[in-house]
């Protein structure tokens, strides 16, 4: 077989191209570390690479808005922190306030403690995050939520709850709106309260109030009737249509029981003194202080402004003990969020590693497998250009 | 006496041929295309004396070429083969370097696009977010109208490519046709032109890696040459010009044709095959257009799922949400031949239905069809055509047969990608409605999930209260559609949902026990910049599949084209290799027969050297003899 001149020139050209083409892929691979140079080198891995990269954009991002969201959680946490001190100090000023060793001069300088904690807690409740924006406004983070009007409070936030993306599928409320913390508190036991009637003339106070599961909510009045000074006090309860409940004998510190209500009431009430038993309501915190600080201003000279003082007291106890109640709500709230964002800041950090650990997978390159190709390579580049030049020195012509 | 000098002279010239042949030979050993030419020696007649004939020399019958007609004739189509290989091949690697160039590609922008958003749902009311988010956003659409622009080279690099190639085309068909007429005076003759020959197949083998052609050998020698379907190309001695022409149907694009009789052009690209061209059609069709199409898909996808979802928003100036980047339109092309009154118009009815396709619209005197361009996939009839989440309409006059519509939804949309939104308080990250619990509840009645899913009644005509009946019992509407729902605490207090469809498509879900008289208040939300539920839901559209038949999110349709991209080049690189090692062996084949071996030629000048001294000591003998019989004779 003849072959020509130019066919072994060619040859031999070619396979010393071939290897430098290889060589310098391999080159440009080691030096940049990618397996992949353009998407044709591996379709699926460069669309994977994509794709992967985006995953771990996305964390990256889950990851900074949990930074912000803890950011604005434990702003909130040290907010209610600051609350539950407060009122636990008005609970203490209370207690203390409604002994009957007070006089009305110790009374006044109490109340004007309360007040200042009062305004401590607005300060609070208006609290602002580095950027300016009010914690406790709702959505409406760019108007001072509470102000005082007269004796009570206005609200202008709104009931809204921002959220913010911590995980794919994973959104952790950061705030809490005024409403929910300072507005939205029951009254009394929460499901009931007791109040006594102005202008009672008795030393009649409420001691206790509760209900049993079956109880017919309804507000009933306590009516204390003594036709003349040496009857036995009795009473009869009657419900909002004025239908007579329940009636009977009163006795100091007895229960008086009445469709599934007990309550008891202490002291010695006068004929038409009554109390009243209805329904909880919302009151929020700063009204229910103003109650307060009224009541402890009001002066108690006689002995039913002694019983006032202490019916309000008792009722302000209970309100007070229920917004406490509600603080630990939030704060618990505060801290479970707290816990969910360790718990998907932990996830994310995995993921991420994950993520990485594919897409090295995907696109690094194994220097061992690399660089011993290179040397494969480049010992097969030298291999052909000896033959090659081995090849051309060969002539007859030499030989003529 | 004289006729050993004849036969001695007879031999000195014919050597002298074979030896001019010989170095000839080496001479053209690294001539293009040359065929090694191979001098055939032939006895001259002899002469009858006596009862013998005696020889009277040699000489050179035909100096032929070494040729294979069937091996050059692979080596032709192989060419073209490699040709279309290598413009294909040229044409998808640049263009994958330049998608699956990070710096280039569009995934980090979208990243920083929907990181963007989230930034402003984590902090709603800071300026400087939704600043951010605005530029980011200019650099999203900033990078698909380049991507797009990108693309667009391409698409005139392929124009480029045309033309110039069916330039050179027609240069070699003049070439060819001038050859032919040289080679039919030649042969006319009586002699062979070897060379000439050689050039024509040169000139052959350089068309033919151009455009895949057809050669026929006349039996005057010339050679006619035909492109597509039989167009002739080279007819004997004169050549019909291939022409480029401004596509009637596909705006800003190049086809080939050619020219018929009485001016009009006859449109031949989808005819060709194979050669360079092919090679670039091809790219053409299989990798750009499929490329545009799908980044064009995308760019309209964002716009309008995005703009939706915005436009459900209320901005910081307590506005509804507008258009977030500019809605983009594509028109309806008629084809520049159309002579009907028809008219026709699409919508997009399901962007998450869209392909990444064009559709061409014929009518062909009958009905219409409709034949999506991606697949052929075809359907016919009168109109209108709901397909892929388009409504294509047809309308107007009288339509006649052969009108020809182009619709393209999507293709080249990325060009007009555009931000709409002018300033950052215009971000709608606020969701229309809020929802309040009255202080005087005494129930634990709850609302949770409030969310609208259209304009229509939005922003609300006013509050919507929602008073619990414990009669129904359910809830007492006041505003919105009125009259009541149904909600039965005891069964249902784990949550109910309801939908007012009326008022912005608002759904909500209720929960609790409520106490008789509780109100549950919804009304338009103004003045929260605090509200960040809207920007949650647009950030969210990150991942969700939204597009290609909702199973792609958007990182993934982008992913998708970019591997598209490179699939298409993976393929045009592995056919490129086998089609240079075919190439290299039809190469291979063509020198084994036409090739110039330098050693053989040596060892034809040894023989031939050899030859000749023998020839020249044949005149010394005849000489010799001669001057014996004069010394014999001069006494």
């Amino acid at each position: 077989m003849t072959i020509s001149t130019t066919q072994i020139f060619r040859l031999g050209i070619n396979a010393i191209l071939d290897q430098q083409e290889g060589l310098a892929r391999t080159q440009l691979q080691i030096a940049s570390g990618k397996r992949i140079q353009t998407p044709s080198d591996d379709p699926s891995g460069a669309v994977k690479v994509i794709d992967i990269q985006e995953q771990i954009a996305t964390a990256e991002q889950h990851l900074r808005n949990g930074q912000f969201a803890r950011t604005e959680l434990s702003l909130e946490e040290g907010a209610m922190t600051g609350a539950q001190n407060v009122i636990q100090r008005v609970r203490e000023l209370m207690i203390q306030a409604n002994n009957d060793t007070q006089s009305e001069g110790t009374r006044q300088g109490i109340a004007t403690e309360i007040r200042a904690r009062r305004d401590e807690l607005l300060a609070l409740a208006n609290a602002r995050n580095a950027s300016g924006d009010y914690l406790f406004a709702g959505f409406k983070l760019d108007s001072q939520p509470f102000s005082l009007s007269g004796g009570s409070v206005i609200y202008s936030g709104d009931q809204g709850q921002r959220r913010i993306q911590v995980g794919p599928s994973s959104l952790v409320p950061v705030s809490d709106s005024g409403v929910d913390v300072f507005q939205l508190i029951k009254t009394g036991n929460g499901i009931l309260t007791a109040d006594d009637t102005a202008g009672n003339t008795g030393s009649g106070t409420v001691k206790s109030l509760s209900q049993n599961s079956g109880f017919v909510s309804d507000t009933y009045t306590l009516n204390i009737i003594q036709l003349a000074a040496t009857d036995p006090i009795t009473y009869e309860v009657r419900d909002a249509a004025a239908a007579l409940v329940s009636s009977g004998t009163y006795e100091s510190s007895e229960a008086i029981a009445f469709n599934g209500i007990s309550m008891v009431v202490e002291g010695v009430p006068a004929n038409g003194d009554s109390f009243t038993v209805s329904p909880s309501t919302n009151q929020d915190i700063f009204t229910t202080l103003n109650n307060i600080i009224v009541a402890l201003e009001a002066p108690s000279t006689e002995l039913a402004d002694n019983a006032s003082l202490h019916n309000d007291m008792n009722e302000g106890l209970n309100n007070i003990d229920q917004a406490l109640d509600n603080f630990l709500r939030v704060r618990s709230n505060i801290g479970s969020r707290l816990n969910n964002l360790d718990s998907q800041n932990e996830v994310n950090e995995n993921f991420l590693l994950r993520m990485k650990a594919a897409i090295s997978e995907t696109q690094d390159l194994d220097f061992a497998e690399a660089i011993s190709r290179l040397s494969s390579q480049a010992t097969s580049l030298e291999a052909a250009q000896k033959v090659f030049v081995e090849v051309q020195s060969l002539s007859l012509f030499n030989f003529l | 006496m004289a006729d050993l000098l004849g036969i001695a002279t007879s031999g000195l010239g014919a050597i002298q041929q074979a030896l001019s042949t010989a170095g000839h030979n080496i001479a053209n050993v690294n001539t293009e295309g040359y065929s090694r030419q191979v001098a055939d020696f032939s006895t001259l007649p002899a002469q009858r004396i006596g009862n013998s004939f005696l020889g009277s020399g040699v000489e050179v019958g035909a100096v032929r070429r070494a040729y294979d007609s069937f091996v050059v004739d692979e080596l032709r189509t192989r060419s073209s083969k490699l040709g279309q290989a290598t413009s294909f091949e040229s044409l998808s690697s640049s263009l994958d370097s330049l998608v699956g160039d990070s710096d280039n590609g569009l995934s980090t922008t979208l990243e920083g696009f929907f990181n963007a958003i989230q930034g402003v749902a984590s902090d709603p009311s800071s300026l400087s977010a939704r600043q951010i988010l605005l530029s980011d956003a200019e650099i999203l659409t900033d990078r698909f109208t380049q991507l797009n622009n990108n693309l667009l080279s391409f698409e005139r690099d392929t124009n480029n490519r045309i033309t110039s190639a069916v330039g050179e085309i027609n240069g070699l068909a003049d070439n060819l046709a001038e050859l032919n007429a040289d080679i039919v005076l030649a042969l006319g003759g009586g002699a062979v032109p070897n060379d000439l020959l050689d050039q024509r197949d040169a000139l052959l083998m350089q068309l033919s890696e151009k455009v895949g052609i057809i050669s026929l050998e006349q039996t005057d020698g010339a050679v006619n040459v035909f492109v597509g379907k039989g167009q002739p190309l080279v007819v004997g001695g004169t050549s019909q010009n291939l022409v480029v022409v401004d596509s009637p149907v596909y705006p800003g694009r190049l086809e080939v044709g050619v020219a018929q009789p009485g001016g009009a052009t006859q449109i031949i690209t989808n005819q060709i095959s194979g050669g360079e061209l092919q090679g670039v059609l091809d790219f053409r069709t299989r990798v750009l257009d499929p490329a545009m199409s799908k980044l064009g898909r995308l760019a309209v996808g964002m716009t309008e799922l995005v703009n939706a979802q915005h436009q459900l928003g209320i901005d910081l100036n307590g506005q509804l949400g507008g258009d977030f980047f500019s809605p983009i339109s594509s028109p309806v092309i008629s084809a520049a031949s159309n002579t009907g009154a028809a008219t026709v118009s699409f919508t997009i009815d399901n962007v998450s239905d869209l392909e990444a396709s064009d559709y061409l619209l014929v009518f062909d005197g009958a009905q219409w069809g409709l034949t999506r361009t991606a697949d052929g996939a075809f359907s016919g009839g009168a109109g209108p055509f709901a397909l892929d989440g388009i409504t294509v309409n047809i309308a107007g006059g009288a339509p006649v047969a052969g009108d020809t519509y182009l619709i393209r939804p999507v293709h080249g949309a990325a060009g007009s990608f555009g931000l709409e939104l002018a300033s950052p308080e215009q971000f709608a990250a606020a969701a229309p409605v809020v929802s309040s619990l009255s202080l005087g509840n005494s129930g634990s009645a709850e609302i949770s999930d409030v969310q609208v899913s259209s304009t229509t009644g939005l922003p609300l005509a006013g509050d919507i209260t929602l008073t619990y009946n414990a009669a129904i019992p359910g809830y007492d509407v006041v505003g919105g559609p009125g009259g009541s729902i149904a909600f039965n605490p005891t069964t249902e207090s784990g949550g109910k949902t309801f939908t007012f469809a009326g008022s912005g498509g608002l759904s909500f879900t209720l929960s609790g026990i409520p106490s008789n008289g509780d109100v549950i208040t919804l009304s338009a939300n103004t003045g929260a910049p605090g509200d960040n539920r809207n920007a949650l839901f647009l950030g969210a559209m990150q991942s969700q599949a939204l597009l290609d038949g909702s199973s792609a999110t958007f990182g993934e349709s982008y992913s998708g084209m970019v591997g598209g991209v490179g699939v298409a080049t993976r393929q045009g690189k592995a056919n490129l290799q086998a089609e240079d090692s075919l190439m290299d062996s039809a190469v291979a084949a063509r020198e084994r027969v036409s090739g110039v071996n330098l050693e053989q030629e040596a060892a034809e000048l040894v023989r031939l050297q050899q030859a000749y001294q023998a020839a020249a000591q044949l005149v010394a003998i005849t000489d010799t003899l001669f001057q014996t019989l004069l010394n014999a004779t001069a006494r």
